[in-house]
């Protein structure tokens, strides 16, 4: 350990612990914004800090030293976390203390003391507050482990520091599903939407707020300071999955301040990005909130399952597979919604996945690039724009919305998704051409498309779902043809694009008039001709 | 050239008149360009076009039904125009989509490129979407709407067959992907037997829906009964006949890349019972006079598939088939068309003593009816007397059951239709003017004349010739 370590996890620390109320406050700013408000200043938590801290306290007379003791076992252990996790630099003088294990109990300490305090002063909010933050840390505490377990395997290192010593993200695209468990987790983790609502003192929705609802003054202070820094790392902890932290080796006085000045910078994107999601989600009743957890803990188990199949087996991963999981995905998400806005978002989100799968293509495959290139583009401008926004335009045409029926229930219809895809990827290894073909998780993610669609057109017994149906059995053909063919003549791409947008157009509009004489979209009422 | 005539004018008696003008003088071109091949037996190939003699004949089919059809359309929508049942913008579309329904069909038959054909045939499902759902009524909608879901997703699961074929023509000698079926006929030698048979089966299933073949034919009988009489003809007439030309080129590769006719022989065999066996049942019950004729039409394509699926004297028997049920069906279905006009009703208990009231029409009908039964002078009796001479051969229990379900179906139709002749009408507001002698009578005597002399023709040594020149391009 020289000199040079142990400034650079000072200065990390120091950082960190004067950027946490800024990203606290960017979050709200930025949630005002967008909602049309104009927001207090980012800079605002400082203030709101320094005052409380020269505020009078009071304390309830039935409260123990455990109550007193808490602020101060919250702040120093969200400190080192500060101090010790690769947020800056990774290498750092702490790097050794990074064990994830480690990390974890001091997260967990925190959060029992706060529970405590919560239960200490025996009022009936914070006895509300503690018993639901143990519900939910229970819940988050082993998709923690799985997530850091397998990212263990991967890098071949227990320590964060050495896990995110390069670009996860970059060097093994399939690690983004970890990521997606990650992030789920530090919502909850962090006390945000769509697990708890940091902005209000509502008995029905707070969590975190009400543990902390007896305190005042200085310690209030304290807790809340603690609160903003523990955003601030994990901030910075999920944007270094993609762009890694400065290791201190290749070190220089300008490249330590470019190093901090790019740390703010994470800090400002993922607080960003947070508000552009608290926005657009709301929050979940506390009752739903294991399948929230569970669905983090299954993307982890599955995120798992992945990487250490990619270790064991070692193909290599590339992005056209990334890209064509990602358009199964959402298309398996598709299968169990009922509205048609979020329907079709999910196909349009799908169909980009499939012009972001012939860009990867076109960058592997120089002979065919400007045709590949054009297919990405036109599928953007298609399948991504304008058959969405006909379908949308024609189902507004009838002013009353309807819902959409579907035989199944979410639930039961991701199983199903779930069956389908299973039964395909077993079915598709049996086929002559899997043998032939060169990509052959682009072949699954065709097929599975394909099986998908028709399942939609089959259970979702509503005109619209049907459209989209169609659609994505469209979709899966073009990614057969990317997998076959790779091109096919120009003229004759542009003409199954029209064909798209024709078939898109007509049926909306038959839709839309079905609509109209029938008052409603189930095709279970289109029984009249049967004899 | 129809098309913006029609959406250029307003009056609607001058769009009726000029989309006919304009469908003859296409009908001739289309005559013009396809008679070298037609009388000659050179196959003409080029980059865009393939044309043997088959595609000539459909092609001549087409033509001719389209014509017939667009004549009848200029007095049955002029009708239904007068009756306030359409709109002037709807009329509008009607002739618009007509030339354009048309067009695609001919595409599909004269292409080289296998893709184009797809564009071709999906382009038939979109241009006669609006045909079908023109009257802006609940059923109508609904029929619709069945005949694009499912006509859509089968042709869209046939360019799944189409690709693998292309990816398999890969293997060949020059490494190139090709998708025109000249090449693909040429290097059948080099696709791999296993892929062709998957692609085939895509082909298959996903054009059979739009044939019509039996466990997927629910669209047909809806679309047949509720679309307009003259697109219905065209539909049972000719786009079913288009939809087939497709399967046959398909086969005709997949039989030499597998080396036989055996293994989509079965597929034939299979759908093709399937296909004349359910529609028995139906037609036994049935109560609509339309959707009667849009399930003989399901039996008839089940008939030519069995035919297919017994090379070669089968396949004759088939192509004579094709003929006579195009021209009997079309002319039926302007007969249906004239019936519907008179009683406003599809309901054949509401239907009655036509022979009073329409004698030409339900005198056409019946001759019509007995023809499509395929009663002796028929040029239907040609072809499944030559079917079941070569049916009786290879599946002897399987020809008795085929042979009970069309005697069944004779039954169901005549008496039907003598009912419909016969009875008394219970209807209370009949229009019990007398009928005067129309074109679309004289559309119907022609078609029936032209069967009576194709069927003489059929059974003489220059008809059976002409017929195995054509058969000689499918093997």
């Amino acid at each position: 350990m020289n000199s040079f370590q142990i400034l650079a996890t000072i200065l990390q620390g120091l950082t960190i612990l004067l950027v946490a109320p800024f990203s606290v406050g960017l979050v709200r700013f930025t949630k005002a914004r967008l909602q049309g408000r104009r927001g207090a200043s980012p800079f605002l938590p400082y203030y709101t800090i320094l005052t409380l801290l020269k505020k009078e306290m009071v304390i309830s007379k039935s409260t123990s030293w455990v109550f007193r003791a808490v602020p101060f076992v919250v702040l120093a252990s969200t400190i080192a976390l500060a101090f010790i996790l690769p947020l800056v630099f990774s290498g750092g003088a702490l790097a050794f203390a990074s064990d994830f294990l480690v990390v974890a109990a001091f997260m967990i300490v925190g959060s029992i003391f706060l529970v405590l305090g919560g239960l200490d002063s025996a009022s009936a909010f914070g006895g509300m507050g503690s018993s639901r933050e143990m519900t939910l840390a229970s819940l988050i505490e082993p998709t923690v482990i799985l997530i850091f377990g397998a990212l263990a395997f991967v890098t071949g290192s227990f320590q964060l520091d050495g896990m995110f010593a390069q670009s996860l993200i970059f060097s093994a695209p399939h690690l983004i599903i970890l990521m997606i468990a990650f992030v789920l987790v530090s919502l909850a983790e962090n006390a945000r939407y769509p697990v708890d609502n940091p902005a209000t003192h509502l008995e029905l929705t707070m969590v975190h707020e009400a543990m902390i609802l007896e305190y005042s003054g200085r310690y209030l202070a304290l807790l809340e300071y603690a609160s903003a820094i523990k955003l601030a790392a994990f901030s910075i902890l999920i944007a270094n999955f993609v762009f890694p932290p400065v290791t201190i080796f290749s070190l220089s006085v300008g490249g330590g301040i470019l190093a901090i000045l790019l740390a703010i910078l994470k800090v400002s994107m993922v607080a960003v990005l947070l508000g552009w999601l608290e926005m657009t989600i709301v929050k979940m009743r506390f009752y739903r909130m294991p399948e929230y957890l569970s669905l983090a803990f299954f993307t982890a188990f599955f995120g798992m399952m992945v990487a250490v199949y990619v270790k064991l087996t070692g193909p290599d991963i590339k992005y056209y597979t990334v890209f064509a999981a990602m358009s199964v995905f959402f298309v398996v998400l598709l299968f169990g919604r009922l509205r048609l806005k979020s329907i079709l978002r999910y196909y349009a989100a799908s169909s980009l996945m499939i012009a972001g799968i012939a860009y990867s293509l076109a960058l592997m495959a120089p002979e065919e690039q400007t045709h590949l290139l054009i297919f990405a583009v036109v599928t953007i401008a298609v399948k991504v724009l304008l058959v969405p926004y006909v379908i949308k335009i024609m189902e507004k045409q009838q002013r009353h919305t309807a819902n959409l029926q579907s035989f199944l229930r979410p639930a039961s219809s991701y199983l199903l998704a779930a069956l389908l895809l299973v039964f395909v990827f077993f079915i598709v290894q049996k086929t002559p051409i899997f043998a032939l073909v060169e990509w052959s998780s682009l072949l699954f993610a065709s097929v599975g498309l394909l099986v998908l669609g028709l399942a939609t057109m089959i259970v979702h017994r509503n005109v619209f779902s049907q459209i989209i149906g169609l659609l994505v059995v469209e979709n899966g053909i073009a990614i057969f043809t990317l997998v076959t063919v790779k091109s096919l003549p120009l003229i004759i791409e542009m003409g199954v694009f029209t064909v798209t947008a024709l078939t898109a157009l007509i049926l909306s509009l038959l839709g839309s008039r079905i609509k109209y004489f029938y008052g409603s979209v189930d095709t279970e009422e289109l029984r009249n001709l049967t004899e | 050239m129809a098309v913006i005539l029609a959406v250029v004018q307003k009056n609607e008696k001058i769009i009726r008149l000029s989309a006919g003008a304009v469908s003859i003088a296409s009908a001739l071109t289309i005559w013009l360009f396809v008679s070298p091949q037609f009388f000659g037996t050179e196959v003409l190939i080029t980059e865009w076009f393939y044309l043997d003699r088959f595609g000539a004949l459909i092609a001549s089919l087409i033509a001719l039904l389209s014509l017939s059809a667009t004549i009848v359309s200029v007095r049955y929508i002029g009708h239904e125009f007068k009756d306030g049942e359409v709109k002037i913008n709807d009329l509008k579309l009607y002739f618009t989509l007509l030339p354009l329904f048309v067009m695609a069909m001919f595409l599909v038959v004269v292409t080289n490129n296998t893709l184009i054909m797809w564009l071709a045939l999906e382009a038939t499902t979109l241009s006669s979407t609006f045909l079908v759902g023109l009257y802006r009524k609940r059923s109508s909608l609904e029929a619709a709407w069945k005949y694009i879901i499912i006509c859509s997703t089968g042709i869209t699961l046939g360019l799944i067959g189409i690709l693998l074929l292309g990816y398999t023509s890969q293997a060949g000698a020059d490494q190139s992907v090709s998708f025109l079926i000249s090449d693909l006929l040429k290097n059948t030698s080099a696709l791999s037997p296993e892929l062709v048979k998957w692609a085939f089966v895509f082909i298959f299933v996903g054009f059979g829906a739009k044939v019509g073949f039996a466990p997927i034919h629910t669209w047909l009988p809806d679309a047949h009964s509720k679309a307009p009489s003259p697109i219905s003809a065209l539909f049972s007439g000719i786009l079913l006949n288009v939809a087939l030309y497709a399967i046959i080129r398909f086969q005709m590769i997949a039989n030499q890349a597998i080396g036989g006719s055996e293994w989509t022989g079965k597929f034939f065999l299979f759908f093709g019972i399937l296909s004349v066996v359910l529609p028995a049942f139906m037609l036994l019950v049935q109560r609509n006079y339309k959707r009667m004729l849009a399930y003989s039409s399901i039996e008839h394509m089940g008939l030519i598939a069995l035919g297919l699926a017994l090379p070669p004297i089968g396949v004759m028997a088939a192509v004579i088939h094709m003929i006579g049920h195009s021209i009997i069906k079309s002319g039926l279905f302007f007969g249906a068309g004239e019936i519907l006009l008179r009683y406003k009703t599809t309901d054949t208990t509401k239907v009655g003593g036509l022979l009073k009231y329409a004698p030409y029409t339900s005198s056409l009908f019946l001759i019509g009816i007995i023809f499509i039964v395929a009663m002796p002078p028929s040029i239907l009796f040609v072809s499944e007397f030559t079917l079941f001479s070569a049916m009786i051969k290879a599946h002897l229990y399987l020809s008795i059951a085929v042979f009970i379900a069309l005697g069944v179906i004779a039954f169901g139709m005549l008496r039907t239709t003598i009912g419909m002749i016969l009875e008394k009408a219970n209807t209370t507001d009949l229009n019990e003017t007398r009928e005067h002698w129309n074109i679309t009578h004289s559309v119907m005597l022609v078609h029936i004349i032209a069967v009576i002399l194709l069927g003489v023709w059929f059974t003489s040594s220059s008809g059976t010739g002409f017929v195995v020149d054509i058969i000689k391009n499918l093997s």
